[in-house]
């Protein structure tokens, strides 16, 4: 029984530590350009299906291939920006905002359908040699693939963490962060900062798609189950906290996984109540500021 | 522009063809693509009110479509009587808008896009999953199926519809809702209560997009159950009123034939569900573009 | 009529708005002055209601509104204008005073009177001319006409002025002078923020200082332009010491 729980809780920490990582990227973008970016599981999507075909096609391992995946989203991201959101700024500052929303929008209908286009409806899976491999301690199962994915998730994490603290662009990042105003008298280049933050944002994200892809099937219509996951993550740690995402995905993980044992199907749910109880009795979740 | 009694000349006469035009031709195809377009008037101009007149974006409308269809297609074909299923439909629609909206409106906008997208996309899992087999009318119902029957209620649908948002864009709840689209805090200092007014919206909106979906549920012989909680609805709506243009009584009535109209030829010309992916990008090249919709663009035009 | 009593608010770490008492009579322009960052719109927020104190009190007419939400506020008959102006941007200048009007003190569902209203409220102000014009279109100076009269439109016994003269001409700033006056003259209770010195030496019958936070001076113009702390917190600040020789 008490073996029973404990792989629970190890497979629900596996898993949220992937739901934190697909919450950072739009955690990130949010704070910064305050975008809502519900188009955020698509580009995770397409992430795990470039990890899939690097591998699949050139025998690039996933875990290797993943600065790739990470610097190719990132083009992609500041191409998006470039191409397409950068052309709202001279609307309004809500207006700006809300159209963001509505363009995320379109881009969620739009890439599953050129996804499905491209690689048929399929589901695949990144299934390197070693990917059924486990250490067994104490009786419990630890997944080679999974405790890799922790650990580049936590990386990332730190990775983040320390750019944004301790380098002078993730500084300035911050700093937009906490107003624009202010960020623009200081001398920042606005613009440029949003580029990068959504570039970096949305390369976590593909970072994220590949992991998943090792663990859990890839299909062209995944995009907005994880992007619903990494939103409720993002409430329920509050907006702008960056370990706070990784906690509330690991706590969402956990959560998740004890309640599968007697919701099965249904477990989803979970997630809704979790949203209607953080914003009915703390909307600032859990490591927000007020 | 034209004079007021020319206006309602034109918008009477062309009332009058629709309303007889099951009389002036048996078509199955002329009815049922102007059957569709009316429902697309009824949703879309739900949407209208809540995202076009209050600001408020909702991205989970199919959440409410969706709720009123089940509601409506079991309580219909368990043999209660049809008004009595399609305002329960309805009525269930705004129930559950209640309960998030309530929550939701007291903070910041973002909450309200995250809780009605989380809304409309966990519904459609879960009754994905409890329920994926297609309902289908039976044998009975589908030997007295009619098309002119669900055309007027379809008509019924878009004419309340249209109605709603003419009343409310000539009433105190339209200038209400407005002020707050265009700046919450001036509205409050000047005297418009912010969660009643956006609730409000938000409870029309779903009313009708519940009965839409009511309609539809009478409207389709075989539909699966997950079908009508597919974002799908919900982008259609948006794309129709911004097309057409945001915020106005005409835009949407505009935007729904257009949209019928392009998603035929479309469907004929392009492979599955690609015409989705074209109207994605017809409707990004919209908001970044002409956010005010063709119908503004025209009056632009005529007046300069 | 207006009494604020030890009110304090803070930001994060920043006090802006340090046990402040004041109180303010009906029938009077009260200037309120003070250098960028003392605080006043911030007292401004307070009272119209879009912040909440941290403690002390705010009472309209006996009745405590500290913690009344912000439209609550406005139909006990406080209004207010924007130091930078927040007007209905797509609406018409009518309907941007329309929305006062319906929804101020005198709250109606009437249509036809609160149009009526609301034009005559512009013809006041003087831009009856302009009132089919979307708000968009309108001049600075317009819009800050368009938010006073949208402010009046409510029918407000207490009108708070967030820097309305800044940016007139000598000639606008007199119009405006005249208006305020007929303003009071009609009844209702002023609080005015200004940088512009004349405008509130010649408006005011009582001026309170502010300097971070906190009430530094009160009393008439004269007394206040020659007292030695309101000089000093102003030291530096080109419109004081212009004026203040």
């Amino acid at each position: 029984m008490f073996r029973f729980l404990a792989q629970t809780l190890i497979n629900g920490i596996n898993i949220g530590a992937l739901y934190g990582l697909a919450a950072l990227g739009l955690s990130l973008i949010f704070g910064v350009m305050r975008i809502l970016n519900v188009a955020h599981g698509e580009f995770l999507m397409i992430g795990g299906f470039i990890g899939f075909w690097l591998f699949h096609l050139y025998g690039v391992d996933p875990f290797m291939g993943l600065p790739m995946v990470g610097f190719f989203l990132f083009i992609m991201g500041i191409a998006f920006y470039k191409l397409i959101f950068s052309r709202l700024t001279r609307f309004h500052e809500e207006v700006k905002l809300k159209n963001s929303l509505l363009i995320a929008f379109g881009l969620y209908l739009i890439f599953p359908q050129i996804a499905m286009l491209l690689w048929t409806p399929d589901e695949r899976a990144i299934s390197p040699k070693y990917s059924g491999e486990a250490i067994d301690l104490f009786g419990l199962r630890f997944g080679y693939v999974p405790f890799w994915g922790l650990c580049v998730a936590v990386v990332t994490f730190l990775a983040l963490y320390l750019f944004l603290n301790k380098t002078y662009f993730g500084k300035s990042l911050r700093g937009t962060a906490e107003s624009w105003k202010a960020a623009k008298l200081s001398g920042i280049n606005i613009e440029r900062t949003f580029m990068i933050t959504f570039g970096v944002g949305i390369s976590i994200a593909g970072i994220a798609g590949v992991l998943i892809g090792m663990v859990q099937e890839l299909t062209p219509i995944m995009g907005m189950p994880w992007t619903l996951k990494a939103l409720i993550v993002v409430v329920l740690a509050g907006m702008g906290s960056i370990i706070g995402a990784f906690i509330a995905g690991l706590i969402l993980g956990i959560v998740e996984a004890v309640s599968a044992i007697f919701m099965g199907p249904y477990t989803i749910a979970v997630g809704l109540f979790i949203f209607l109880i953080i914003l009915m009795l703390r909307p600032q979740g859990l490591f927000g500021k007020t | 522009m034209l004079a007021q009694w020319k206006k309602s000349f034109i918008f009477g006469g062309f009332l009058a063809l629709l309303v007889l035009l099951p009389l002036l031709t048996s078509r199955s195809d002329i009815l049922t693509w102007t059957c569709l377009t009316f429902q697309y008037i009824l949703l879309s101009q739900s949407w209208n009110i809540l995202g076009g007149y209050a600001g408020q974006v909702n991205l989970g409308h199919a959440a409410f479509f969706g709720i009123g269809a089940l509601t409506t297609r079991y309580v219909w074909l368990w043999g209660f009587p049809l008004p009595l299923a399609l305002l329960l439909g309805s009525l269930i629609a705004t129930v559950f808008a209640f309960f998030i909206g309530l929550p939701a409106f007291r903070l910041r906008g973002i909450y309200f896009v995250i809780g009605t997208l989380v809304l409309a996309e966990i519904l459609r899992i879960i009754v994905d999953t409890r329920f994926p087999v297609a309902s289908v009318l039976p044998a009975e119902t589908l030997l007295t199926y009619s098309l002119v029957s669900r055309y007027y209620l379809s008509l019924l649908g878009a004419i309340l519809a249209v109605f709603t948002v003419y009343f409310i864009s000539h009433s105190r709840l339209g200038l209400g809702m407005r002020a707050i689209r265009e700046d919450e805090d001036a509205a409050k200092t000047s005297g418009v209560g912010i969660l009643q007014y956006k609730l409000s919206a938000f409870l029309i909106s779903t009313f009708l997009a519940g009965f839409a979906g009511g309609i539809f549920a009478y409207y389709m012989v075989a539909v699966q159950p997950g079908y009508v909680f597919s974002p799908a609805w919900t982008f259609d709506s948006v794309v129709i009123v911004f097309v057409g243009g945001i915020g106005t009584i005409v835009g949407p009535i505009f935007g729904s034939v257009f949209f019928v109209i392009l998603k035929q030829w479309l469907s004929l010309h392009l492979p599955g569900g690609l015409h989705l992916a074209v109207f994605g990008i017809l409707f990004i090249l919209v908001v970044l573009y002409i956010p005010d919709g063709f119908i503004e663009l025209v009056r632009r035009f005529t007046k300069g | 009529m207006l009494k604020i009593e030890d009110l304090s608010k803070s930001f994060g770490g920043l006090m802006a708005i340090h046990h402040l008492s004041l109180d303010v009579y009906e029938g009077e322009i009260v200037g309120l002055i003070g250098p960028n960052g003392s605080g006043k719109t911030t007292l401004f927020n307070l009272i119209s209601g879009l912040l909440k104190p941290n403690s002390g009190r705010i009472v309209l007419s006996d009745r405590d509104i500290t913690y009344l939400s912000s439209h609550n506020i406005c139909r006990m008959g406080i209004a207010r204008t924007f130091q930078l102006t927040k007007p209905f941007l797509q609406m018409t200048a009518l309907e941007n005073v329309m929305v006062g009007k319906a929804f101020g003190c005198t709250s109606t569902w009437n249509m036809k009177k609160v149009e009526e209203e609301a034009k005559r409220i512009l013809e006041f102000i003087g831009l009856d001319e302009k009132s089919m014009w979307k708000a968009s279109s309108l001049g600075v100076v317009e819009r800050k006409r368009l938010e006073l009269a949208r402010a009046l439109a409510t029918k407000p016994k207490l009108l708070l002025l967030d820097e309305m003269m800044a940016g007139l001409t000598p000639t606008e700033v007199e119009e405006s002078i005249m208006l305020v006056k007929k303003i009071r003259d009609s009844g209702v209770t002023l609080i005015v923020v200004e940088h512009v010195m004349e405008a509130i030496l010649g408006l005011s019958d009582r001026i309170i200082v502010l300097n971070a936070g906190e009430k530094i001076a009160e009393g008439s113009p004269q007394d206040v332009v020659h007292n030695p702390k309101v000089i000093e917190a102003y030291l530096g600040e080109e419109a004081f010491t212009d004026f203040g020789s």
